[in-house]
């Protein structure tokens, strides 16, 4: 048990997406991000925001519903252990403020790209499969769900 | 703004609690802490700046992502150290040792207004140290030494040192078999003379005095108000209770009203049947903060909704208060409105333990059914007769003056601390009053630049940050004793002002900006010799 510090959380990985100024730097994450991606000279701007779209919905599946536990020794004793970031923001408190904001974020990403990209084909079907993979894992009835038991333990 | 609405919700402690209680403060004449003005009572907490908690979080994230990478490669390319690679030990491993050469720092001396830091060197990135042979003797600005009484020469240590050999070191016993001697009865008399109340019990550790004693007073079918801030022990007792406990907004009393409120009316969470009692536990001192409850509209509230109030004074008693009694003497309301009055005697006097005083009845419950009293250990007697000595130097019993001046010298330590840093431009938290400094830092890195560069000019600080804090509010957090000298304060502020320029710290919008050069110092050393 941490003893002498400022809050009585028992997980910190709970609330540290509601601290201020953390949303705003997400975004701003997300255009640098971006911008690097257009600089780069052979990628044409539908291009780079597929593939921002890309990178953005793979690496925050990975870091939301696939890695599991907290990266710090709780004074609750591992109780989060075997559930992902997600489960873990606000305790498991569905539809709060951070959640609404990390639900619609790939939402827009892919309205934004598909703009972008012209509603081309391609580019539609592929961001459209990675928007879904980013958000359906964060709709409450998944809560818990592990399918096909991978990732169970 | 439409930034604005992009911001997370704020939490609890960064709003502006601008208050005013002056008309809590009776006028005394020739009283030196109780002027009216409403300088004296305010509480800040400024508002952390956009562009600060944007490059807070950004480091944050550049170390993470850093920590990610260096773990992959220490998964692929199997390094000599690590190889058990779990999860759970990221933080402690990518970030936490970066930077452990400032946590848990050994001392050589006496942890008193000064103290020797012993030097260490490492070789390999702060995962093994050395010590280098070299003490650096430094100015202590990290001990809860309130009033001084952390030394180990004085009338104090003798008597406590003589006392060894008329008790001998300790009972081996508990409080219900043989460990309830003649000097914890003293003490218990003593201390339940010095806090106003009817009764008093000492136990052995000022954490296990809350830990264990809040089950005995709470239990299944109660309900538990516990400010969001409120300390380790507490939350811990009050989760061994079984109580039902819910947490309200850091001194805020309107949403401790809305809970009370809501409580009262709903009943317990499945039955809806009324709550056998509601507990508001409260400290007087945040020792994170630095700000003090707000006891007057908590006793109003109190008193309204017939709930019990159970207050904290682990870092105000002796160091609050313009006789030293705490937070109750500095908001002079009576004793007899808190049911529980709790303390512990590690800070202001100089030993270790805790206790808990209020009305004859609770106490002598207590004594029979306290965890603590059944199954720990009772207090040994040199530690209980330091705390004699330094409760009779402080009630003014040993004939001398000496308790008041301490109480005095520590109030004008702090108000000279405090408003030269405010001054400075620095964000300092919490009371002007309370002894307890916290300067923000905010990012990552300068936790570990401030100590360092502190260090180098010799004084010795604890800087702390996330997980321990929230994310965006690392601090160095200054505690101020009435061993400090003026000297030592105003070395300690030049090293602060330079540190501050080099690591750039001066955040606050509020205040305009100054160098210590640029103050008017006539005027500060004026109001420290009144």
């Amino acid at each position: 048990m941490n003893v002498g510090i400022a809050q009585g959380e028992r997980n910190p990985n709970s609330s540290w997406l509601n601290s201020r100024g953390v949303w705003l730097t997400y975004i701003i994450l997300l255009f640098v991000l971006h911008f690097i991606l257009l600089s780069i000279p052979y990628i044409t701007t539908p291009v780079a925001w597929t593939l921002t779209t890309t990178i953005h919905n793979i690496c925050s599946f990975y870091l939301f519903h696939l890695v599991k536990g907290a990266p710090w020794e709780t004074s609750d004793q591992g109780r989060a252990r075997r559930f992902t970031f997600w489960e873990q923001i606000d305790n498991g408190v569905q539809w709060t403020g951070t959640r609404k904001f990390l639900q619609i974020l790939p939402i827009i990403l892919f309205f934004i790209a598909s703009f972008y990209t012209k509603y081309d084909r391609t580019h539609f079907v592929i961001n459209l499969a990675t928007m879904l993979l980013a958000v359906v894992p964060k709709f409450p009835i998944f809560f818990g769900v592990r399918l096909f038991d991978i990732n169970r333990y | 703004m439409f930034l604005d609405k992009l911001m997370s919700p704020k939490t609890a402690v960064n709003q502006n609690l601008d208050i005013v209680m002056s008309n809590y403060q009776t006028n005394k004449p020739g009283d030196d802490n109780n002027r009216t003005s409403d300088h004296r009572n305010r509480e800040e907490f400024e508002e952390t700046p956009t562009w600060a908690a944007v490059v807070t979080v950004l480091g944050y994230a550049i170390l993470s992502a850093l920590g990610w990478l260096r773990d992959f490669l220490r998964h692929i390319v199997v390094f000599t150290r690590s190889k058990q690679i779990s999860y759970e030990c990221f933080y402690t491993r990518n970030l936490y040792t970066r930077i452990r050469d400032v946590f848990n720092q050994p001392i050589a001396s006496v942890a008193g207004a000064k103290v020797h830091v012993m030097e260490r060197v490492s070789d390999d990135y702060n995962w093994t140290f050395k010590f280098s042979g070299k003490k650096i003797p430094s100015i202590n600005l990290g001990s809860y030494n309130y009033l001084g009484f952390a030394e180990n020469q004085g009338p104090c240590s003798e008597q406590a040192i003589k006392s060894i050999e008329t008790y001998a070191v300790t009972t081996c016993s508990t409080r219900h078999e043989l460990g309830h001697q003649r000097y914890v009865k003293e003490l218990e008399s003593l201390m339940a003379e010095y806090l106003n109340v009817e009764d008093c019990i000492a136990f052995g550790m000022g954490f296990a005095t809350n830990a264990l004693n809040i089950p005995t007073l709470a239990g299944k079918g109660d309900l538990i108000l516990s400010d969001k801030l409120n300390h380790v022990s507490l939350i811990l007792g009050a989760r061994l209770s079984g109580a039902t406990i819910r947490t309200f907004n850091h001194n805020d009393m309107k949403d401790l009203e809305a809970h009370l409120r809501k409580a009262i009316i709903s009943g317990q969470p499945r039955t809806c049947r009324p709550w056998k009692k509601i507990l508001i536990i409260v400290e007087g001192v945040y020792s994170m903060e630095g700000s003090l409850c707000k006891l007057p509209e908590i006793i109003e509230l109190k008193k309204k909704y017939k709930a019990y109030l159970y207050v904290d004074e682990a870092h105000s008693i002796g160091a609050i208060g313009s006789r030293g009694r705490g937070v109750v003497d500095y908001w002079k309301v009576d004793p007899n409105d808190i049911e529980i009055h709790m303390g512990t005697f590690t800070k202001s006097f100089g030993s270790a333990g805790g206790y808990i005083a209020g009305k004859k009845n609770i106490i002598d419950y207590i004594r029979v059914s306290s965890h603590s009293a059944c199954y720990s250990s009772s207090m040994s007697a040199p530690i209980v007769q330091q705390i004699i000595s330094a409760l009779s130097i402080i009630m003014g019993r040993d004939g001398t003056n000496d308790g008041q001046k301490r109480i005095q010298q520590l109030a004008c330590n702090v108000r000279y601390f405090r408003r030269q840093l405010v001054d400075m431009g620095f964000i300092v938290y919490g009371n002007n009053n309370s002894p307890v400094v916290p300067v923000m830092l905010f990012m990552p890195a300068k936790i570990a630049a401030v100590n360092r560069e502190m260090l180098k000019r010799d004084c010795a600080v604890v800087t702390v940050g996330f997980p321990a804090t929230l994310l965006t509010e690392s601090r160095v957090r200054f505690c101020i004793s009435a061993g400090h000298t003026k000297e030592m304060l105003d070395h300690a502020l030049k090293a602060m002002d330079e540190v501050g320029h080099l690591v750039s710290l001066r955040y606050s919008k509020k205040n305009p900006h100054h160098r210590w050069v640029e103050l008017d110092h006539a005027d500060y050393d004026k109001e420290y010799t009144s």
